[in-house]
């Protein structure tokens, strides 16, 4: 069999990469003659290269044994380090997806951002993340993970930054970057120490590694908290989730894959470290309580939001959290289909959200209303996204949710509560926003909320499509439940938690009535939930004033303690020599006098030694 | 061959300096130009004769020359000066193809003749330093090149630049003093003459190792330089004209580093291990220090010249670990500083010169397509990242290789210094958000920004093609760093990884 395809796949993030190389040549010269939309163009055709490429290769590759292949990428003293690519029904699987995302993300972006004259650079962002993200997903070796993630790092600072003229924007970026790379630095830490312990970075290895390696406690509970840190940033799990939050500054077709993608890249190295994380008991615990943490605290926050982005957002950390406690128990293939059903549904949720925004200028979702009579489509994809996140059978997130919580059961009950809690408690978010936007009274707002371009229509319908059949797409790959192996009462509690959340929202947000929902919680926790908990507030007090007064005395100390020293001694010098100028009164018996006294003292200093 | 990289910059000083009065300035520039590229193809031509299998010096060359004093002219080339000289003649190129952006100051008169042919001076004793196989040889080049750098920085700098000039002039000739003493030292009490591959270090009692390895350290700490012995540079630095900044900072800093590790660890591996701890808390110490007061500056200069100060301990942390990963990285990591730092200065010239200004509160969204600079802020961009240690560029390659190659050793100082690197990114940010993003306010810059040309683009592009390039390849670049010489340490072995695909 030719495995054409397949043994060239390392050319997806190629495609990728020209194509973001050639979009940023519509630099301002060349834009004047032809336009900034070319740049848009050529992207997307390679991207839909690079998609039928995959599809191509995953073809060749089902059902086949794993492939590996192996570039050499540094030799020096003794270090080896090769890119190593693995080529399996997974990571081809996972190709096709990201680069199916990205043809949609930026089909829908052709509509979104028609008013914009920087073509180029947005389109280059999104050939970058693509590659990024396809690199990541092929890599075998947790080395190239972190430089994957690293430039993903760069890319979000970047695309965040993308209408870098506003305020907000640009401290959004920033601090999404401050925030991933504190992950980064850590995870670096422990990929410099992991291979002085293990010698290699191959996940494969790495596993083998784990399983017969002897470390103590302490070097392994380090060694693990440092691996996770990474992913902690990257899936803005608690404390460092405040950056996904931020980044909603950025345009809707980058928020699109961020959150459904470029998060998940978090989980999935996660996944394939799972080996090595299993060796610390601690570092388990953290994870779980962390996602436990993340997964409550991040869902009731998103009910207390007004922006439609953010609302959204914090849904997202609420899912890495589940996948974080499922990489702790060891349910990898849960993490997994939960990453997967994840990315499809919160890609519609926020293509929906997306002609939202762009029809009628407010984020606010308490300035909208009563819209669904004339956008139906966008209400279809969003109820169709938000059925497909929580679980409602036969939709994915059920399945997802399903499998996770049937293992839970069995090892932590507890987290299997937490679990339909949160699923009852995302229901409720996302139905509230439905609600809010979709159902009620026409607003001042949305009274001339007219129908998108179709270019942005097209592919949510498109993605609607796919997201209703997506656990048919799952069971060709074998990747949903058995469902005779599944504890039928977790199936009712999910459907229960998940029904109970969303009919509740809609009795509380659809009604007419004058006394408003919101009144319903005390206002100390409703500010206390809308300020996301005041991290940034704790954050702005302990490390950002930290390093800012730690900067101003270093600086101090730079100016009047070190250099003043040396300037002290500069200007003791320069007095010493104009001191010195007037004992050189120019008269010969002066010199003759001091040469005989040196003389003399000479030859004191000689005698008395002698 | 080497000779020539030493004798042909000077003599092209010699016709440069003269030159008839009445040649047009950029006709200077152009000779001097056409000798610097004559001496970086032979810096490229001596890689092609260079064995990168083999160990040890290549392409030596011997002269008696003072026998009395055990003056020999002995030149050598190895894994250590080898990227260093590429890196050095590269460099030298484009600074003197920059050489308008010094011209730009108050002092309108130029100096073309003088500028180049001290240029070139300079390019000639660096490439003397770093080839000399003789101890008192390589102290001559040191010594020599101070002269070219102070005239530079002193005629052609800015406002405050007697000030820089002489503190610099002062503290290098300080490093001197230090440098020399330790050499007599080295050479009388072992007896063996000035040469560097006779010198037997261990004949002498242990005291008298440590106080000439102590002295010799202190010297090249002065040069490299480690705080707080560096309240010169970001004076200096900051007040000399563009295409000096690039010169100190890209090329000249690595000969403290080039020093502590061809005399210190390379003449003194037995005892290295004594002060290791010591230099690599300094080190630890200087980027973390340098690295706090660079988020406070406004000036962009000065905050580049700090973080010049942070990146340049990365390689004496490597260098005190000193197993073979860490020397190496070390030497990488030299490298990459050296491009990235030259890059900085570079569009942070680029920006004075349209602007005119340096100034954090006066800058403002200069990535505005129209009005401002979005290639050069693209390039920006890029240089931070690069230093800021995002992979895919050589500032990852040269700090990842250096803390691998430390953290067996020294697992604290090295967290400490990757702190240093999230620092890095903290201070950088500061400076795109304030001086590239955010709006490009009208009342504020009286006229409009002049274009930036596409000559003037030139260097920062050929700068940022090999950043990326073997920040992509890195094997290009640690292949040609085969420098041997590690500490010599049994009891805290490594843990080595060889891989039996060793291409």
């Amino acid at each position: 069999m030719v495995e054409m395809f397949s043994e060239s796949i390392w050319l997806v993030p190629c495609y990728a990469l020209v194509g973001a190389a050639l979009a940023l040549t519509w630099s301002p010269g060349i834009v004047k003659k032809t336009g900034s939309r070319p740049a848009g163009y050529i992207n997307l055709t390679m991207t839909c290269l690079a998609f039928v490429h995959s599809v191509l290769a995953l073809q060749e590759v089902w059902r086949q044994p794993i492939q590996e292949i192996r570039f050499p990428w540094l030799t020096a003293a003794g270090l080896y380090i090769s890119f190593d690519l693995k080529i399996s029904a997974i990571t081809v699987g996972a190709l096709v997806l990201i680069t199916g995302l990205n043809i949609l993300a930026q089909f829908y972006a052709i509509g979104y951002m028609e008013m914009d004259w920087s073509w180029g650079r947005f389109y280059a962002l999104m050939g970058f993340f693509e590659a990024g993200l396809c690199g990541l997903a092929l890599c075998n070796s947790l080395f190239f993970s972190y430089v994957f993630l690293e430039l993903l790092t760069l890319a979000t600072y970047l695309i965040v930054g993308f209408w870098f003229a506003q305020p907000l924007v640009v401290t959004g970026a920033r601090d999404a970057f401050w925030t991933k790379r504190v992950g980064d630095l850590l995870l670096l830490i422990g990929i410099i120490a992991l291979w002085s312990f293990a010698g290699t970075w191959n996940y494969d290895e790495l596993a083998e590694w784990a399983a017969v390696a002897n470390l103590s406690p302490l070097s392994a509970s380090l060694l693990c908290l440092a691996l996770i840190s990474g992913p902690l940033a990257k899936c803005a799990q608690f404390p460092l989730q405040l950056w996904l939050d931020e980044a909603m500054e950025g345009p809707i077709p980058a928020s699109m894959l961020r959150n459904s993608i470029v998060v998940a890249t978090g989980a999935y190295v996660l996944i394939q470290l799972q080996p090595v994380l299993a060796q610390s008991a601690i570092s388990n615990l953290v994870m779980i309580a962390v996602g436990s943490f993340t997964a409550v605290s991040a869902s009731l926050i998103a009910i207390a939001q007004v922006d439609i982005k953010r609302t959204l957002s914090y849904s997202v950390s609420a899912y890495m959290g589940f996948v974080f406690i499922a990489v702790a128990v060891g349910a990898n293939h849960s993490a997994l289909l939960l990453i997967l059903v994840h990315a499809v549904a919160m890609t519609l949720l926020y293509m929906s959200a997306g002609t939202i925004i762009i029809s009628n200028i407010t984020q606010d979702i308490t300035m909208l209303g009563g819209i669904f009579g004339r956008r139906p489509v966008s209400g279809i994809a969003f109820l169709v996204g938000a059925a497909s996140l929580v679980a409602i059978p036969p939709l994915g997130g059920f399945w997802a949710l399903l499998e996770l919580g049937d293992y839970l059961l069995d090892v932590h009950p507890v987290l299997l509560g937490i679990l339909v809690l949160v699923d009852g408690l995302t229901a409720f978010s996302l139905m509230r926003v439905f609600s809010l936007v979709f159902g009620g009274q026409v607003k001042q707002m949305t009274k001339r909320s007219s129908e998108v371009l179709w270019t942005m229509i097209l592919p949510m319908a498109i993605l609607t499509g796919v997201t209703l059949h997506f656990p048919l797409i799952l069971q060709q790959f074998d990747l949903l439940p058995t469902w005779a192996n599944i504890d039928k009462t977790v199936a009712i509690m999910f459907i229960g938690s998940s029904l109970t959340g969303a009919s509740l929202s809609a009795l509380l947000y659809l009604r007419t009535s004058k006394s408003k929902p919101v009144e319903l919680v005390p206002t100390p926790i409703q500010k206390f939930l809308a300020n996301d908990l005041y991290i940034q507030d704790i954050y702005r007090l302990t490390i950002v004033s930290l390093i800012g007064v730690a900067s101003r005395i270093f600086a101090w100390c730079d100016r009047y303690i070190v250099d003043g020293a040396v300037n002290l001694v500069g200007i003791g010098t320069l007095f010493s020599g104009q001191a010195l100028r007037y004992s050189n009164t120019g008269q010969s018996q002066f010199y003759f006098l001091s040469i005989v006294l040196g003389t003399i003292l000479l030859g004191l200093v000689l005698a008395l030694t002698f | 061959m080497l000779s020539v990289l030493i004798w042909l910059p000077l003599l092209a000083a010699l016709i440069v300096f003269l030159i008839p009065i009445k040649i047009s300035s950029s006709k200077i520039k152009l000779t001097a130009s056409i000798f610097s590229i004559a001496s970086l193809l032979v810096s490229l031509l001596a890689l092609l004769r260079y064995d990168l299998q083999a160990q040890g010096l290549q392409l030596t060359e011997f002269l008696s020359w003072i026998e009395v004093l055990g003056i020999n002219y002995n030149l050598g080339i190895d894994g250590l000066s080898l990227p260093l000289i590429i890196l050095s003649n590269l460099l030298i190129c484009l600074s003197i193809y920059s050489g308008d952006l010094a011209q730009n100051t108050d002092l309108k008169t130029g100096r073309p003749r003088l500028f180049y042919g001290l240029i070139l001076v300079l390019s000639g004793c660096i490439n003397g330093v770093l080839l000399s196989q003789n101890l008192l040889l390589f102290f001559i080049f040191y010594e020599i090149k101070l002269i070219p750098t102070y005239l530079l920085i002193n005629i052609w700098g800015g406002e405050n630049r007697a000030y820089a000039g002489t503190k610099y002039l002062l503290y290098t000739a300080f490093s001197g003093i230090f440098v020399l003493a330790a050499f007599l030292g080295i050479a009388f009490l072992t007896e063996s003459g000035f040469d560097y591959a006779a010198i037997q270090t261990q004949i002498l009692p242990y005291s008298k190792q440590l106080i000439l390895l102590i002295t010799l350290v202190i010297g090249f700490a002065i040069k490299t330089p480690l705080v707080p012995l560096h309240t010169w540079l970001p004076d200096a630095y900051t007040e000399s004209s563009t295409p000096v900044s690039m010169i100190l900072g890209g090329i000249l800093s690595k000969l403290g580093t080039y020093g502590i590790i061809r005399f210190g660890l390379g003449l003194f591996p037995q005892i290295w291990n004594d002060i290791a701890i010591w230099l690599a808390a300094i080190a630890a110490l200087s980027a973390l220090y340098a690295s706090f007061v660079a988020i406070s500056q406004t000036d962009i200069k000065r905050m580049v010249a700090y973080s010049s100060i942070a990146h340049i301990a990365f390689v004496i942390l490597a260098t005190a670990a000193g197993t073979s990963i860490a020397v190496t990285g070390a030497i990488c990591q030299m490298f990459a500083h050296g491009l990235i730092v030259a890059l900085l200065f570079y569009l942070v010239g680029v920006i004075e010169n349209k602007t005119g200004s340096r100034d954090l509160s006066i800058l403002q969204g200069l990535m505005n397509p129209q009005r401002g600079f979005p290639i050069i802020g693209g390039q920006m961009i890029l240089a931070i990242m690069a230093s800021a240690g995002i992979p895919g560029m050589v500032g990852f390659v040269g700090e990842y290789v250096s803390f691998q190659g430390s953290f067996t050793v020294f697992p604290t100082f090295t967290t400490l210094c990757l702190v240093a690197t999230g620092l890095t990114s903290v201070y950088f940010v500061i400076l795109v958000n304030n001086a590239f993003f955010g709006k490009i306010d009208c009342r504020k810059t009286t006229a409009v920004y002049p274009q930036v040309t596409l000559a003037e683009r030139f260097p920062a592009f050929v700068l940022a093609t090999i950043i990326v390039i073997l920040g992509l390849q890195p094997v290009w670049l640690t292949s040609i760093t085969n420098y041997s010489i590690v500490a010599s340490n049994p009891t805290k072995t490594t843990v080595v990884a060889i891989n039996p695909i060793n291409n």
